[in-house]
């Protein structure tokens, strides 16, 4: 272009410019996000008199002060057994079969069971269905956040799902694979019922078993070199007579990779041998232990388990993708390539924080001892920190360390698949404890307080002193900032300024208004169905150019359609003339 | 105990554990005779097996008597799911019709080690508890229980609701009468609510093609085929959308001289002209100043 008409054009196109030059520019103004519809802090709709310390069937339970805490007729179960438990009892729990824990033959006379007969099914939550758009049955790790997952459960009776009216996950049926409990010495035998639809197996990682067993059977649950993986339909005994206590591991060994990351993995656990000594077989969901074993009351107060895991969201989308077992194969099996993952979301307990606060609280009084048993599930190393304390680390994977070499500090290090006990010693002497308070403890690899990315969230959660938490597992947090945007869908699909409600009244750290969804609650479905017509409309060459073509056509359609008597007119004209 | 008595015992525990349950008991149990009844038509036992909604004699409403007695045998297991591919639980059969006022014997027969169910939903719940008839045994075993349909033609669903079972093949219905509509995802009888993608199809083949020409020719099927599929969607955004967008400028134009048509199209257009001026103005001062 010729410079001289170059100029011309920008001094024909000046006047529209020069009008705007005089003001001074101005920011948008903050628009208000509306914050969404936000969950009540507890609506686990579990009766109080649940959470008080007491007995059913003659087992003692101690007070747990969570808003989500375990069905105590559970706890008597998984105590006793089911078969030394009335039948009102067994119906009272949360599903569970007739046949799960069989505790039976007092061998030693010591006046506790000495042979166990566990079974365990595996189940998926947040599945496929090819009848609707949803998943089943579902099992939210925070507000609207429901990724697949595969997971041991103790032995199911009649539905997944809460009722037929719900399609939530019964509460057995939850991520982590339950913390499993025995006595050592006694003959176990761990039965795997596989209810899923892909072969699987249990290692019992840590725990004292033969490789074979008497009948000449794998027992080391590695397919390559133990014996063939347990097929859907089928099912496997595990015989041990574990001769170590400690807190060891149990995950399926087929295809690893993915079906550890899946969630076939738990805590297994080998009480020391006491004299009427009856272990709490199962703590579903982990976190607190109501009816702690003999061993670890004789030196703490309580006892918690904390599973740590992560989860790649591609990984967990896989089972959701399809309903033809072949294709979640291909995809889990050849497609999914581990090497090039990264987690999106962190859990404790199989919850992301806010979740976390409804049932892994850790809840002590001053002046007390705590077991704390910890487990890495994570792909990565991680680096437990409890605010405002300083425990001691007394076992690493189930070995008693030297007790003149047991290390205190704030910051403990658990490579992958790794085992801590620790000791929490809460009098306040500024060295054990600051004294009391709700304090934060949390892996301190900084993504891990993230979910897919957004902070605060991922696998944090709270020691809490009585003080700060009532009866029903409410915390006392009036002095804090208000925690409801985190019990909100909205805040962690990234609809919600972070800090909009933090400082002032006129927003100072809200959304420039034209930058954000101002109801993202409402227009949620209207934004995602015309993101997807936009994804649709420019998603690679000549498909843009189809849309057109196809535009016109169907408009041409239309009108054809209007008009259709003067066209077939118009035709029927034209025919004979060229007969003719 | 005597001690030396209890060794042994522990001995024999650990030594026969595996091999007494690791033996394939090809044996099916019968649980039938050995429930527990608790009432309310709920029956079972320690091993687990049950009926939920057993109901031997009361006439549902509009039933004045029984009109027929039908006993029907379901097997249950991976062995099913042999016919349906990409299944992996499956039922023997996967429809059932009853006339009316059936007085209702199904036995079910679990070839598997593991759980299996025959729940059928959508009873009347006054009658039935949660408006269930439930049958559920661990294999291999099998259990009969008994019920009573009402007058209703209805089609009644029937699954395993073990996590996933009714989604990889174990889902059936029971059709009283005429029955009503049918359930999806039914293997061999209706489709899949949702279908699966299969993706483009890449030929079977003894030589194995290079991976170069199979990834490409897979692209080029995947692209004419999304095309075709955005085409189509055009087609009927068209067709549809058409008579819309006719009455929604027949009523922006409703009233208006056709000066202020005119000026209202050309004032949409001057602008757009602006913007597209303004663009190029961008693009121009960007090029110079390179």
């Amino acid at each position: 272009m010729p410079r001289h008409q170059l100029a011309l054009i920008t001094a024909l196109l000046l006047p529209f410019y020069a009008l705007d030059a005089g003001a001074v520019f101005t920011a948008p103004t903050t628009a208000k996000v509306a914050s969404g519809q936000a969950e009540p802090f507890c609506n686990s709709g579990a009766p109080p008199e649940w959470r008080k310390a007491q007995e059913v069937e003659g087992v003692w339970m101690q007070e747990s002060r969570v808003c989500n805490p375990d069905n105590p007729n559970d706890i008597a179960a998984f105590v006793k057994g089911t078969n030394n438990i009335s039948m009102q009892t067994l119906m009272d729990t949360s599903n569970l079969a007739a046949d799960a824990i069989t505790a039976t033959n007092d061998l030693d006379g010591d006046g506790d069971p000495d042979h166990y007969i566990i079974k365990l099914e595996i189940m998926e939550v947040n599945g496929h269905s090819p009848d609707f758009p949803g998943v089943v049955p579902t099992f939210d790790i925070a507000p609207g956040i429901q990724p697949s997952f595969w997971v041991f459960v103790p032995k199911n009776r009649d539905m997944s799902t809460r009722s037929f009216a719900s399609g939530e996950a019964n509460p057995l049926l939850r991520m982590p694979s339950p913390p499993i409990r025995v006595e050592q010495g006694d003959v176990v035998w761990l039965v795997v019922e596989n209810s899923h639809y892909f072969p699987h197996s249990i290692h019992l990682h840590g725990v004292d078993h033969p490789f074979m067993d008497h009948a000449g059977e794998g027992n080391d649950g590695v397919g390559q070199t133990s014996q063939m993986d347990i097929m859907p339909g089928q099912s496997k005994t595990y015989v041990i007579k574990p001769r170590q206590p400690g807190t060891m591991y149990y995950h399926c060994h087929v295809q690893p990779h993915t079906h550890i990351a899946m969630g076939l993995a738990g805590m297994f656990i080998i009480e020391e041998n006491r004299p009427n000594n009856w272990p709490q077989v199962f703590n579903v969901g982990a976190g607190q232990v109501r009816h702690p074993s003999v061993g670890v009351m004789e030196q703490y107060k309580q006892e918690y388990d904390l599973h740590y895991q992560s989860v790649d969201k591609e990984l967990h989308q896989i089972p959701q993708s399809a309903n033809d077992v072949r294709l979640v194969a291909k995809k889990m099996n050849q497609e999914y390539d581990i090497t090039e993952s990264t987690d999106d979301y962190y859990l404790l307990n199989g919850r992301a924080f806010p979740y976390t606060l409804r049932e892994s609280l850790i809840v002590i009084n001053p002046n007390e001892k705590t077991k704390i048993r910890v487990l890495n599930g994570h792909q990565d190393p991680m680096a437990l920190h409890i605010h405002g304390h300083k425990a001691t680390e007394t076992h690493y994977d189930g070995v008693l360390q030297n007790p003149a070499a047991q290390v205190t500090r704030d910051v403990y290090a658990l490579a992958p698949a790794q085992r801590l006990d620790l000791a929490l010693d809460s009098t306040n002497d500024g060295l054990h404890s600051f004294g009391s308070g709700l304090w934060m403890f949390h892996d301190h690899t900084e993504r891990a307080f993230t979910t897919n990315g957004q902070g605060e969230g991922g696998s944090i959660s709270l020691l809490a002193y009585k003080d700060f938490v009532d009866e029903n597992g409410n915390l006392k947090v009036s002095h804090t900032m208000d925690l409801k945007p985190y019990f909100t869908r909205e805040f962690w699909e990234r609809k919600i300024p972070v800090w909009q409600d933090f400082m002032d009244d006129w927003g100072s750290l809200g959304a420039p208004s034209g930058t954000m969804d101002t109801k993202p609650g409402i227009n949620a479905g209207a934004t995602e169905a015309s993101a997807q017509a936009a994804a649709a409309g420019v998603s690679g060459d000549g498909t843009g150019g189809g849309l057109l073509g196809g535009l016109g056509l169907g408009v041409a359609l239309y009108f054809a359609y209007q008009h259709r008597e003067r066209l077939i007119r118009q035709v029927k004209a034209l025919l004979p003339k060229s007969n003719g | 105990m005597n001690k030396k008595l209890s060794m042994v015992l522990a001995a024999v525990l650990w030594g026969l554990a595996g091999s007494a349950l690791a033996a394939k008991a090809e044996v099916i149990i019968d649980h039938t005779g050995k429930l527990m009844d608790h009432g309310d038509g709920h029956l079972m036992n320690m091993e687990g097996a049950m009926i939920m909604g057993q109901n031997k004699d009361k006439l549902p409403p509009g039933c004045s008597s029984i009109s027929e007695e039908r006993s029907i045998e379901v097997h249950a297991g991976h062995e099913y799911a042999r016919q349906f591919p990409g299944t992996m639980f499956g039922f023997s059969s996967h429809e059932w019709r009853v006339k009316p006022c059936t007085k209702l014997t199904v036995t079910l027969v679990n070839e598997d080690r593991i759980r299996h169910q025959w729940m059928m939903h959508g009873l009347p719940k006054f009658m039935y508890d949660k408006g269930m008839f439930h049958l559920e045994v661990t294999g291999p075993g099998k259990i009969t229980g008994t019920m009573i349909l009402p007058a209703e033609d209805k089609t009644y669903m029937v699954h395993c609701d073990i996590a996933q079972h009714m989604e990889k093949g174990m889902k059936a219905q029971l059709i009283v009468g005429n029955g009503s509509s049918p359930f999806p995802s039914i293997p061999g009888v209706t489709d899949l609510a949702i279908p699966d993608d299969y993706g483009p199809k890449v030929a079977d083949s003894v030589k194995l093609p290079t991976p170069v020409a199979a990834s490409s020719s897979a692209a080029s099927v995947q692209s004419s085929g999304s095309g075709n599929a955005v085409f189509l969607l055009g087609v009927i955004i068209g067709a549809v959308g058409t008579p819309f967008g006719l009455t929604y400028y027949r009523k922006r134009f409703e009233g208006m001289t056709r000066d202020e048509i005119i000026h209202y199209l050309l004032n949409s257009s001057k602008s757009t002209f602006d913007k597209v001026l303004g663009l190029i103005m961008t693009l121009v001062a960007k090029f110079s100043r390179k």
